[in-house]
């Protein structure tokens, strides 16, 4: 019961630093909702004037008040969870626009991130249990070679191959154009399509990361007593393997997992903006250029969040799986 | 990243960009026979053209007024004229004729017979209305029309605009105002926040349908001239923030009309499509070094002169972009856009060859010897630190070489690159020592010029402007702009505009460098009639009024 005291009150400590940072961060940014605007009609070759920078400053929102009662302000927006409007789009409501991102996002890095750890966790019990044989030398070096690209370029690659070239896939996008997101079968079916690429790369690149953590832990546990006992005592290879061996090696995994998958609601920037698909990642990219604090802040909030929570629930959980955090108050290891 | 309409492909040098430049330089080589689609005979009369940014999604606004509005809405809305982009000729579009009857009174003659896609008459009304609405709201009027506007009054088919004072170059502005419908617009509680999801023009082409990824106008059967405009339908699918990305979909042929910087165009884009594809990259402005001239050394015309005759302008144009446009003429005018206004006593038509003798006269005139290589002065070496935002690539490759040559004429030169926003705080506020920036690119020389040269934009340091960043201030080329403001017939025009020539070729307020580039990439598989060099009735620019020109002109292919 302290132990669940402890964590909930370091959670809400947690909490009120992140939303507090994520308050001053972006306005530590040089420049301006408008002169993000400015840029982006400077970028097009447009004429700037005065007059023209009177009228956008009127569009745009902007912040106005002290920083300490905009401070304020956030706060309670927050607590009543009102996120406002966007600057850059006055007539979008931040939360909508959330709304309509997190989906993509969800379901893309989720998928994944699952699929990855599985398959990473799997082989790398396989590889550790076979170390230094053929079957561990080419499952390492295969997951070296394909962690070693960093995911953009890798979906560059894909992209140039499999939809440009070959046009198998579709080149950019979430879902055809035309289509509006709806449930049917055939709008899942073309979403799934679109998203076998993104898809194909973050899962490529991030699985050597599962490999090699559960190898090395696997190789680690092996060496230990209980599991040369079982080993001496006759038991079958695969129960040696999997109950003794990968279920204690797994916990360092299940932690990693845990936080990837708090990760998942922060989208991956550069595989959406390869992509262009419509995630958070590049909701939030967007929102970053053109200094649109409310949506930022929201989006960070959102990340934050969810990010602490699954942290949360993988320190709860932990005292389920390893009785030794219960005993001796949080080490988790 | 950025959302509002404008999206025309800087040379953002994103992480991906070289990569993708690299891959695609391959597909040219090899992807030509293959892949290149062969015309199937007839073709569309389906218009694709790359818009939009979505991202991630597009949000629904036709608001022609506002700054996010999606770029389809200017075929929707009309304004009462528009000048080309490339010298000024006016196309007439909801009036039939403008005319000055004294420098501040500018009367339109409206069109008869054009009706709202409604069905309703179209009137002088409907004019005065809409100038009206962005009085009441400053917030709509971004083109700043009530700064220099007394009053709109109509009268029968005209009506009258009267300026505060004399400005006849600001009918430009005037004419390209979108005109919107009185009976639908008079509810709207606040337009500033509107967004016209059911939008009533005078334009060819209506809303047809609208999805967050594309979406899709349909030929206005009802438009005043109707039997121009040759697509029966307008494709606006959302592109990709990703400039790698968008050069695939560009380079697969997805669009009839695209605006894109393709690094060697003639095998990432023609090549793909012999047949169809073809490119026109005419001079869209001018690329310049600004000195601030607030800071002592840079106050001396001599030391200007100097930095000028030390550049090779044709090898930084190389550099920067490729070789497809040219080393800028000091004039202030972009040629060949403006050859009618050149002042035909500049020699080799106001462009300067680089000249290290030259320039070390003129350096010498103003105080600085060459020892050992360096430029001194009162035992000091020359510096120069050249701010530019660290992702347009092109200004970067620019600078690269402008420090180079300059440190051949012993200056010591930094670059300084910074994220858009600080360096628009920078040469806003007139913090900068030197600077990377646009020039011009209105297609009307007085724009150009006051924008420039004005000294009323020539804030205080930390105080910031958008306009005249190096601060140049003389009150002789103020009178010479005030005259020309004032001037109605072209040959009175002319002189003003030569005298401002002579100003920015002898005084060298801006180190103009080269022309920066306008990147239309055609296809003629479903149209011809595209802007050309032949004919450069636009600038081939599809997020400004140049769309409504292009599409007017095409013609089936």
């Amino acid at each position: 019961m302290r132990y669940l005291l402890t964590r909930v009150g370091l959670f809400v400590l947690t909490l009120w630093a992140a939303v507090t940072l994520n308050f001053v961060l972006p306005r530590l940014m040089p420049g301006s909702p408008l002169d993000a605007a400015l840029a982006r009609l400077a970028a097009s070759g447009q004429q700037v004037t005065n007059a023209q920078v009177r009228a956008i400053e009127a569009q745009l929102g902007s912040p106005h008040g002290s920083l300490l009662s905009q401070y304020g302000q956030y706060l309670s927006d927050i607590v009543h969870l009102r996120f406002g409007t966007s600057f850059t789009d006055p007539t979008q409501s931040v939360a909508s626009a959330i709304g309509r991102a997190l989906p993509w996002t969800l379901v893309l890095v989720g998928v994944t991130t699952i699929i990855a750890f599985v398959l990473g966790t799997l082989l790398g019990a396989f590889a550790g249990w076979r170390r230094g044989r053929r079957s561990d030398a080419v499952i390492t070096t295969t997951a070296t070679f394909f962690g070693a690209f960093p995911p953009f370029w890798f979906g560059l690659l894909l992209l140039f191959g499999l939809a440009f070239r070959l046009q198998w896939f579709p080149i950019s996008g979430g879902f055809s154009e035309g289509a509006t997101p709806n449930l049917s079968w055939s709008f899942l079916g073309d979403a799934a399509t679109h998203s076998v690429l993104p898809g194909l790369t973050l899962a490529i690149t991030t699985l050597s990361g599962w490999v090699f953590g559960m190898r090395n832990t696997m190789i680690n546990t092996l060496g230990e007593d209980y599991v040369v006992f079982a080993e001496a005592n006759g038991l079958r290879e695969r129960t040696v393997a999997l109950g003794y061996a990968a279920r204690n090696a797994l916990l360092p995994n299940v932690t990693a997992f845990g936080l990837s998958l708090g990760a998942v609601v922060g989208g991956s920037v550069l595989v959406e903006g390869v992509f262009g698909y419509p995630g958070v990642g590049q909701l939030l990219f967007k929102a970053v250029t053109n200094h649109d604090f409310p949506l930022m802040q929201a989006l960070f909030l959102v990340i934050t969040v969810s990010m602490l929570v699954t942290i949360f629930i993988v320190d709860l959980l932990y005292t389920r799986l390893d009785p030794r955090v219960r005993a001796e108050g949080g080490d988790a290891s | 990243m950025n959302r509002s309409y404008p999206r025309p492909r800087r040379r953002v040098a994103l992480a991906g960009a070289v990569v993708a430049a690299t891959a695609l330089a391959v597909a040219g080589c090899t992807g030509g026979a293959s892949s290149s689609t062969s015309s199937s005979g007839g073709g569309s009369s389906v218009l694709t053209i790359q818009g939009d940014a979505g991202d991630p999604t597009l949000t629904e606004n036709f608001n022609p007024f506002a700054t996010t509005q999606l770029g389809g809405t200017r075929l929707m809305y009309e304004p009462l004229e528009i000048p080309s982009s490339v010298d000024g000729t006016y196309t007439p579009f909801l009036a039939t004729s403008q005319k000055f009857s004294d420098p501040t009174t500018l009367v339109y003659t409206l069109r008869d017979g054009v009706k709202w896609s409604d069905g309703q008459p179209f009137s002088g009304d409907d004019v005065v209305f809409t100038f009206d609405l962005l009085k009441k709201f400053p917030a709509l009027d971004t083109t700043g029309v009530w700064t220099q506007l007394a009053s709109v009054a109509g009268s029968g088919n005209t009506v009258t605009m009267t300026f505060k004072q004399p400005n006849v170059p600001f009918a430009a502005t005037v004419s390209q105002v979108p005109i919107v419908p009185k009976h639908a617009w008079s509810s709207v509680a606040d337009p500033t926040k509107y967004t016209n999801t059911k939008p009533v023009g005078t334009g060819p082409f209506t809303l047809k349908s609208f999805a967050p990824t594309e979406y899709i106008l349909a030929k206005n059967t009802s438009y005043w001239q109707a039997d121009k405009i040759v697509p029966t339908q307008v494709n606006y699918p959302a592109q990709s923030s990703n400039q790698s990305t968008n050069q695939l979909d560009v380079t697969s042929g997805k669009f009839d009309w695209s605006y894109n910087f393709l690094p060697n165009v003639q095998q990432t884009y023609v090549d793909r499509d012999k047949q169809h594809n073809t490119f026109w990259f005419p001079p869209g402005g001018t690329i310049g070094l600004y000195l601030n001239l607030t800071k002592p050394v840079y106050q001396d015309v001599n030391f200007r002169q100097g930095i000028s005759q030390s550049l090779d302008r044709a090898t930084i144009a190389k550099k920067a972009v490729n070789g497809y446009t040219d080393a800028a003429s000091l004039s202030g005018l972009i040629l060949p856009n403006l050859q009618k206004w050149l002042d035909p006593s500049l020699e080799n038509q106001g462009v300067v060859k680089q000249d290290s003798s030259a320039a070390t006269a003129s350096f010498a005139k103003a105080g600085w010897t060459l020892q050992g290589g360096k430029l001194m002065k009162d035992g000091k070496q020359a510096t120069m630190s050249i701010v530019m935002p660290t992702n347009f690539s092109d200004w970067v490759a620019a600078a690269t070489e402008v420090k180079t040559e300059l440190g051949k004429a012993g200056i010591d030169v930094t670059l300084d690159l910074p994220q858009f926003a600080q360096y628009q705080q920078e040469i806003g506020a007139g913090t900068f020592d030197a600077a990377i920036g646009g020039y011009g690119g209105s297609g009307n020389p007085y724009t150009d010029f006051n924008n420039a040269l004005n000294s009323q934009f020539a804030t205080a340091v930390n105080t910031p402007t958008v306009n005249n960043f190096e601060r140049f201030k003389d009150p002789a080329v103020d009178q010479a702009l005030a005259t020309l403001a004032k001037a109605t017939d072209m040959s009175q025009q002319q002189q003003a505009t030569y005298a401002l020539e002579q100003v920015m070729f002898t005084k060298v307020p801006i180190v103009l460098m080269y022309y920066g580039g306008s990147w239309g990439l055609f296809s003629t598989k479903n149209f011809t009639g595209w802007p050309s060099k032949d004919d450069p009735y636009t600038l081939p620019t599809p997020y400004n009024n140049a769309v409504l020109l292009v599409v007017t002109h095409l013609k089936k292919a």
